[in-house]
């Protein structure tokens, strides 16, 4: 019988992810001694154990970048540029949800718990190294977001939201894990690091390398909403609870891409032209797809959402441009992204008293009169979301389009720029509501509380700082696009 | 033809038809017990390649916990029986995908392993499995601990009533 | 043993669980359908464990990872669907659509 071996533990490295993990652990504590605790006490709570992190993720950064944890845990720039968007997210969110669910009467303690669970499951996820922890982060975060789904529990479109999300998601990641499975036995390692070492020295069956890496585009591409694995998307994100939309829109999309990089670059990097053309159809569908059928939409988390899709085909053009321009580009869009959807989702939140929400387009008409200062964040993120300087979605897709033209994939480029002409439509059909409208019926309050205004002045000012002075965040993620595997 | 092959055959041929029933089952209750067979062949068969304590588990909390669950929920949904009942409009597009996965998948492992062989099966010790569970995949293990609390919360949350 | 055979086995169970998640309309037979999938992914995996037979049995403990997963899974569900059937009285997957499937 061999004595056993103390595993070597990197606590610095997944400190990040601990302090989520047990500021969840705590939370869980607390609700079970104290059943009757303020629950605006246990948002406080979730705000430190983000904050603890952001302090461990920012005490990371004076690191060298190498993998860690027997090789499962990679520290390098995509996971600490990834870190910072979805615990930006996570503190947003928290802002955001607490009045939110207070009005709606969403009485769950335990949502603060979950939240901070789904979002070590991102933290993870976006740092895995090993096939694995891939899987299991993705299992993390989803089973936590398919309850956080359907907690609205008195609500059918948020039941369904949750039935739906877990049985699509349930059946994605087991095509997944077929994959997973197909390039084990391809290469007989799941570490992502040791995979490429196999696969560049191409004593590996071709055959079973694409197909394992179509079916892991397939579970990323559910996770992300590409089409056309997009279908749960729209109903999803119009059920969910809207501060869990927002949450889902910006983290998983961050998360998941982040993990896809570090998947297909570090892993697949040697077999780019085989993979590459396939992204490159899936971008351009996404982006049309997503763009069209945004026009036909009447319901604004509706319409959010196939945006989000569209904006899942943006992010993919950065990948397919590759190489350090294309991989910072992308980085960079997705935290713009975080930024803005965020602040749509946040303002539809913000939008009416009583937890009701101003869903359909015609409650917005005339917003802009009555509330000129709502109406104008509202208009600032609409604009952003279209891509009109100056604000970060400008500069998002301008730094992918230009990543794709060096990279000589200027077709693609075409196909965005025609997608985000049609997608400014829809956007600018909302302006147009709220301020070129007369008012519809009686004057309408809006639901305003400090935290969630608080919130949508950050995404605000972020979106405008990001639009006008990109370069800091630029020059950040163009430092930060450097893979250790 | 050895032993060994004779066994995997006999399993193979348990958990395919199995398989089979399992999708097609008029009946939701016998489509769970035809589940049990062929999640009890599965267990078998990862005796036979040498997964013991794997082989266990499978029986134990497949069979012992998942079918379980799932024959509650069955039951407190009031399931109905019936092909029509059960199934969509979609079952031709259904078959022609899931045939077309089949026809794929096995055409691409009989190109990449066709010469393969599993030879001697060395039997992996529980105590190894527990010893490479705890260095080399001490963080996956935690994930895991994560997310059976985030289940174990979830699951009481949803289901319980007000 | 050839490794191909059992491969095939994972790929029948694999193929056949896709057929019960697009074909069943009730979600506990949608779930059955995709516990067969997940069944087909540890064959795969312990097949090719047996095959490589490298020291630290990476095959094996994937698959326990997916089984414990599984579980998990399986009780979340179940919690939607029993959710989903007290307030509409019915859980298969084309009627619930309030919102479009």
């Amino acid at each position: 019988m061999p004595i056993t071996q103390t595993p070597e533990v990197a606590w610095r490295a997944i400190a990040p992810a601990l302090a989520l993990a047990g500021g969840g652990v705590i939370a869980l504590l607390v609700i079970a001694a104290r059943p009757k605790i303020h629950r605006a006490a246990l948002a406080a709570l979730s705000l430190a154990a983000i904050g603890a992190a952001s302090w461990s993720t920012f005490d990371l950064c004076a690191l060298r970048y190498r993998v860690v944890m027997q090789g499962s845990v990679a520290v390098d720039g995509v996971s600490l540029f990834a870190n910072l968007i979805l615990l930006v997210t996570a503190a947003m969110t928290v802002l955001l949800s607490y009045h939110y669910l207070e009005r709606r009467r969403i009485h769950r303690a335990e949502y603060y718990p979950l939240l901070l669970f789904a979002t070590c499951g991102m933290v993870l996820l976006a740092a895995a190294n090993d096939l694995i922890l891939v899987f299991l982060a993705i299992e993390v975060l989803s089973l936590a977001l398919y309850v956080l789904a359907g907690m609205a529990r008195r609500d059918a479109g948020s039941q369904e939201a949750a039935l739906k999300y877990l049985l699509l998601g349930a059946f994605s990641t087991a095509i997944f894990l077929y994959g997973i499975a197909l390039s084990f036995g391809a290469t007989g390692t799941t570490n992502l690091g040791r995979t490429a070492v196999k696969v560049a020295s191409g004593g590996v069956d071709a055959r079973l390398t694409s197909a394992a890496m179509a079916l892991l585009a397939i579970g990323f591409g559910f996770k992300v909403s590409v089409v056309p694995f997009h279908m749960w998307t729209p109903d999803v994100y119009q059920g969910a609870p809207t501060s869990v939309t927002g949450f889902m829109a910006a983290g998983t999309k961050a998360a998941g891409f982040a993990a896809l990089l570090r998947v297909f670059l570090v892993s697949f990097g040697a077999l780019q032209w085989s993979w590459r053309p396939v992204l490159w159809g899936l971008a351009a569908a996404t982006m049309v797809v997503g763009s069209i059928l945004a026009i036909a939409q009447s319901d604004v988390k509706r319409m959010l959402a196939y945006s989000s899709i569209a904006h899942a085909g943006f992010v993919l053009v950065g990948v397919v441009a590759g190489g350090r321009e294309g991989l910072s580009a992308s980085l960079f869009y997705l935290l713009a992204y975080a930024v803005m959807v965020l602040g749509a989702f946040g303002a539809v939140i913000v939008s009416a008293p009583d937890g009701r929400e101003r869903l359909s387009f015609g409650e917005w008409a005339g917003l802009g009169q009555r509330h000129p200062v709502f109406a104008g964040a509202m208009t600032l993120f609409l604009l952003s979301l279209a891509g009109i300087p100056p604000t970060a979605g400008f500069m998002g897709k301008f730094f992918v389009f230009s990543a794709a033209v060096q990279a000589g994939e200027t077709p693609l480029v075409v196909v965005g720029v025609l997608a985000s002409v049609v997608a400014a439509f829809f956007y600018l059909r909302l302006i147009v509501l709220m301020w070129l409208t007369e008012p519809a019926g009686e004057a309408q309050e809006l639901g305003a509380s400090p935290a969630p205004a608080l919130a949508l002045a950050l995404a605000a000012a972020a979106t405008l700082a990001f639009g006008v002075y990109p370069q800091a965040i630029m020059d950040l993620a163009r430092a930060a696009s450097v893979f250790t595997g | 033809m050895t032993g060994q092959e004779m066994a995997f055959l006999a399993l193979g041929a348990i958990a395919a038809a199995g398989g089979v029933a399992v999708v097609t089952a008029r009946n939701v209750v016998h489509g769970a017990l035809f589940l049990v067979a062929v999640l009890a062949a599965i267990g078998a068969l990862f005796l036979l390649l040498g997964a013991e304590f794997v082989g266990w588990v499978q029986i134990l909390i497949y069979v012992g916990a998942i079918v379980v669950l799932l024959l509650f929920g069955l039951m407190l949904t009031k399931a109905p029986l019936g092909r029509g009942a059960l199934d969509n409009q979609q079952r031709g597009i259904a078959a022609i995908v899931a045939t077309g996965t089949f026809a794929m998948l096995t055409w691409l492992v009989w190109h990449a392993f066709g010469d393969e062989r599993i030879t001697f099966v060395r039997a992996v010790r529980t105590a190894d499995i527990g010893n490479a569970l705890f260095t080399s995949y001490v963080l996956p293990f935690e994930a895991v601990s994560v997310l059976l609390l985030a289940a174990l919360v979830g699951a009481i949350l949803l289901a319980k009533k007000d | 043993m050839s490794l191909a055979w059992v491969l095939t086995l994972g790929a029948l169970l694999f193929s056949l669980g896709i057929y019960g998640v697009l074909a069943r309309r009730n979600a506990v037979l949608v779930l059955m359908g995709i516990e067969l999938m997940l069944n087909a992914v540890n064959v795969n995996l312990i097949a090719f464990d047996a095959w490589i037979r490298q020291g630290n049995a990476t095959g094996q403990i994937f698959a326990l990872f997916i089984i414990t997963v599984a579980a998990a899974e399986v009780g979340v569900g179940l919690a939607i669907v029993l959710l989903v059937f007290r307030r509409r009285e019915t859980i298969n997957v084309d009627e619930v659509n309030l919102l479009k499937w």
